[in-house]
């Protein structure tokens, strides 16, 4: 049984306000007795029965966003003893006949808990536009900015008064060329920046404790009132939606300020930290394990583009795959372990796979022909691989599937309708995802 | 000094690994398909040895009697072959992970090989440390390991001193290990020295460590270590750093001589050589950006003296005895699948080379 049934969650057309699952919630919180305590909509999430409802019924994702691009031939689809396969073996898993790098010990261990597509085929081969592609799942229409998943799943999912942002992303690098273009930009699109992420992550979380250390708690009540009055006034007197937009991530950033040791990772526990590995992107995955046991709706965690090896291919995915194969085994198995699974969805992937060809610097290039990416938990079934690639992984040769059809099974599988409207007065249509995209059907349960 | 392109060959698959007769008239290539290939220098003409590596064929080392071949490959592997019949004789699983090189002892008696896997040992992705011996020795008569010396892994490159007493071997963070082979004292180093100018971490895009010293010689006297890779960059995927060799008094651990300033271009080098008279040696790798990809040094000052652009990755440089002949093996980017068919992509040229 998971939170996933699409009939009941399933919000329609989308609005900035009141979306089905709050208001199932509060139905929920009237019958749990919490009506006496219940003075306003946003003061239902002080309520502990209803906190504790709302927690148990979010639905969360955990997107392991492995920018740069990972080789499909060194992890989910390897061709080994092929012109194209490089030098790493392949090996069983628990799914008969499906073989993984031999990088990927773990994961094939408990390839019946997880999904391979091993079909992807998009358009784009540079990174920012294909970053932009697959974290808005859709192609670019000029002039609109389409929100990321994140930001789609803030609004679709997020909960309204949660100290917790609903869109949070763990980088810990600052810098990542095409990548770091593409953060500095319009997350949220038409949604607004309540829906934007909050980043965090490595030296970014020094962030948090620093404005509760430097400024006295006599001084922060004293500008916080002060604050208020502003820019509600600012807000009612101008009907603002930028300033709505803006006093919303402020709230957002007071809550935050509060849940600080959330994000730092030495308060992680010992034991899970040497079980998830010592690297940053490891510790963040565990952080997002963390964040989303503490109801988290939406987490992303990238490292810069490690994944980006077009020099010392194998030498750098020698290390890289390993780490996220030890990540993926120990978040899947505590999501499971904890009962957080069916309400999980777990996506590894990145914005293109590698070429099958190597080239002179000892490396793949960016190849969106055919890669491979995995998903499981809420709404999936397990142990599907799905599609296929010729013997050199050149071409995709069954069930090819772009962003569109990705876009749409994550959605679906998280009860959210793909084809629902977005409300957008003088704006033309827009959909979750257009042109009525199929979802992966093999995936979905 | 001339280095004249004479020969030309194109071999099925890159070419990692390289022996060649004294006399320079065969050639022996260890091939990313797991092949070990004999080749007639002259001619061309190619034939695949009966045993090959499950993966990657990463070196091959030539028995001063001729009629033994020793390959190394990525499955960890060891294969004796027999040059006359061509037939694998013996095979021996040296580590779990990769053979990264081989060193043949001038005597012939010893094979050094050195493995390792980069994993993340620390938040930055700092190497963690080994799990096996990172440096072996191996009898090539019986087979037999006799000896193994820890390091920190990756370890890409090993060289024997001429009197065959020493082994000298480096890692991707740019540490050189040298072992006295007959005293072997509690196995610690003789010698043991760390160059920061190998090695990349990215500030940006990528926050983890590449790079290291691909290649490793002694000089003809033994007294000085030559080493050589990449300079560091930060932006690790451009490949673009310095071109880079240093020279080191490895006894004391101390650089002497490094490559000059405007001598170089950028991107990787993996091969050095010494020519038989110690007058000069060879660096040659991938040209990222420059006029060169192989270049030949003077021993007495380290200035340039001849470059070539060969339009490949180089991998391996090797003289003939008589210094007259320089072969260099390599690969160019594989080509993409034609129809059903992978293009040659190894690469194998001989050059003549004059005072």
């Amino acid at each position: 049984m998971t939170n996933c049934e699409s009939s009941e969650l399933n919000p329609g057309p989308c609005r900035t306000e009141e979306h089905r699952l709050h208001r199932r919630l509060f139905l929920k919180g009237l019958t749990g007795g919490a009506l006496a305590t219940v003075s306003s909509f946003s003061g239902l999430f002080h309520n502990r029965v209803f906190a504790a409802a709302t927690k148990k019924a979010q639905q969360h994702c955990i997107l392991l966003w492995l920018c740069g691009a990972p080789s499909q031939f060194e992890t989910w689809d390897p061709k080994p003893g092929r012109p194209s396969g490089g030098p790493f073996g392949s090996i069983a898993t628990k799914i008969p006949g499906v073989r993984f790098s031999s990088l990927m010990p773990k994961c094939a261990g408990i390839a019946d808990k997880l999904n391979i597509v091993r079909s992807m085929k998009t358009a784009q081969t540079e990174h920012f536009q294909a970053i932009t592609l697959l974290q808005r799942g859709n192609p670019e229409r000029a002039g609109f900015v389409r929100p990321t998943f994140g930001s789609a799943l803030s609004q679709a999912m997020g909960q309204l008064d949660s100290p917790i942002p609903n869109f949070i992303f763990l980088d810990p690098i600052p810098g990542g060329n095409e990548f770091e273009a593409f953060k500095a930009g319009n997350w949220a699109g038409w949604l607004g920046a309540e829906h934007a992420p909050v980043r965090l992550g490595g030296d970014y979380t020094q962030f948090l404790n620093a404005a509760t250390q430097t400024i006295p708690q006599h001084d922060r009540e004293s500008r916080e009132t002060l604050r208020k009055f502003l820019t509600a006034k600012y807000e009612r007197d101008r009907q603002s939606g930028v300033a709505r937009s803006q006093n919303a991530a402020f709230e957002r950033m007071k809550g935050l300020a509060a849940s600080a040791d959330l994000f730092d990772v030495n308060k992680l526990p010992a034991k899970d930290r040497e079980r998830y590995g010592p690297g940053s992107f490891a510790q963040h995955s565990l952080m997002a394990r963390s964040l989303v046991e503490h109801g988290a709706p939406f987490v992303m965690v990238a490292n810069g583009m490690n994944w980006d090896n077009h020099v010392f291919q194998h030498e750098i995915h020698q290390m890289l795959v390993p780490e996220l194969d030890r990540v993926l085994f120990h978040l899947i198995s505590d999501l499971e372990e904890r009962g957080l699974l069916d309400s999980t969805l777990v996506i590894a992937m990145g914005e293109f796979g590698r070429t099958p060809w190597m080239n002179a610097a000892r490396g793949r290039d960016h190849y969106p022909n055919a890669w491979s990416m995995m998903m499981t938990g809420c709404g999936l079934k397990r142990g599907v691989v799905t599609g296929a690639t010729d013997a050199d992984g050149v071409d995709v040769i069954e069930k090819p599937y772009n962003e569109q059809n990705l876009f749409a099974t994550l959605f679906t599988a998280l009860g959210i309708d793909p084809s629902a409207e977005y409300d957008l007065p003088g704006l033309p249509t827009f959909h979750r995802v257009e042109d009525k995209a199929e979802p992966i059907r093999d995936l979905l349960a | 000094m001339k280095l004249t392109l004479i020969h030309s060959h194109e071999l099925p698959a890159g070419v990692l690994g390289l022996a060649v007769t004294p006399d320079g008239h065969r050639a022996f290539a260890a091939c990313a398909d797991g092949a070990l290939l004999a080749l007639d220098v002259a001619g061309g003409g190619a034939e695949a040895f009966e045993g090959r590596h499950q993966s990657f064929a990463s070196g091959c080392a030539l028995l001063p009697n001729g009629r033994t071949i020793i390959s190394g490959g990525y499955d960890g592997m060891l294969l004796w072959h027999d040059v006359e019949t061509r037939r694998c004789v013996r095979r021996v699983q040296a580590h779990p992970f990769w053979n990264w090189q081989l060193a043949l002892s001038p005597d012939g008696n010893r094979l050094a090989t050195v493995t390792g896997q980069y994993l993340a040992g620390g938040w930055k992705y700092e190497p963690a440390q080994e799990t096996e011996p990172s440096v072996k020795v191996y009898d090539t008569l019986s087979g037999d390991l006799v000896a193994a010396f820890p390091h920190a892994p990756p370890v890409l490159s090993c060289a024997f001193s001429p009197d065959g007493q020493h082994l000298a071997a480096a890692n991707m963070m740019g540490e050189v290990r040298v072992w006295d082979l007959q005293s072997r004292a509690d196995d610690k180093p003789a010698a043991q020295w760390t160059s920061p100018d190998f090695t990349s971490w990215g500030t940006i895009k990528t926050h983890h460590y590449c790079g290291g010293i691909y290649g490793l010689a002694f000089s003809p006297d033994g007294t000085s270590l030559l080493g050589c890779g990449m300079g560091p960059m930060t932006d690790p995927m451009a490949g673009n750093g310095k071109m880079t060799w240093q020279r080191w008094n490895w006894q004391k651990g101390e650089r002497t001589d490094q490559i000059k300033d405007g001598q170089h271009g950028s991107g990787l080098m993996e091969a050095v050589a010494w020519g038989p008279d110690g007058k000069h040696f060879v660096m040659a790798g991938r040209q990222a950006q420059g006029t060169w990809n192989a270049a030949v040094f003077s021993a007495a000052d380290g200035s340039l003296l001849h470059s070539i652009d060969t339009k490949q990755r180089i991998t391996h440089a090797r003289f003939t005895a008589d210094g007259q002949r320089l072969i260099l093996s390599g690969a160019i980017g594989q080509p993409k699948r034609t129809g059903e068919l992978w293009p040659p992509w190894g690469r194998l040229q001989i050059y003549r080379v004059e005072a």
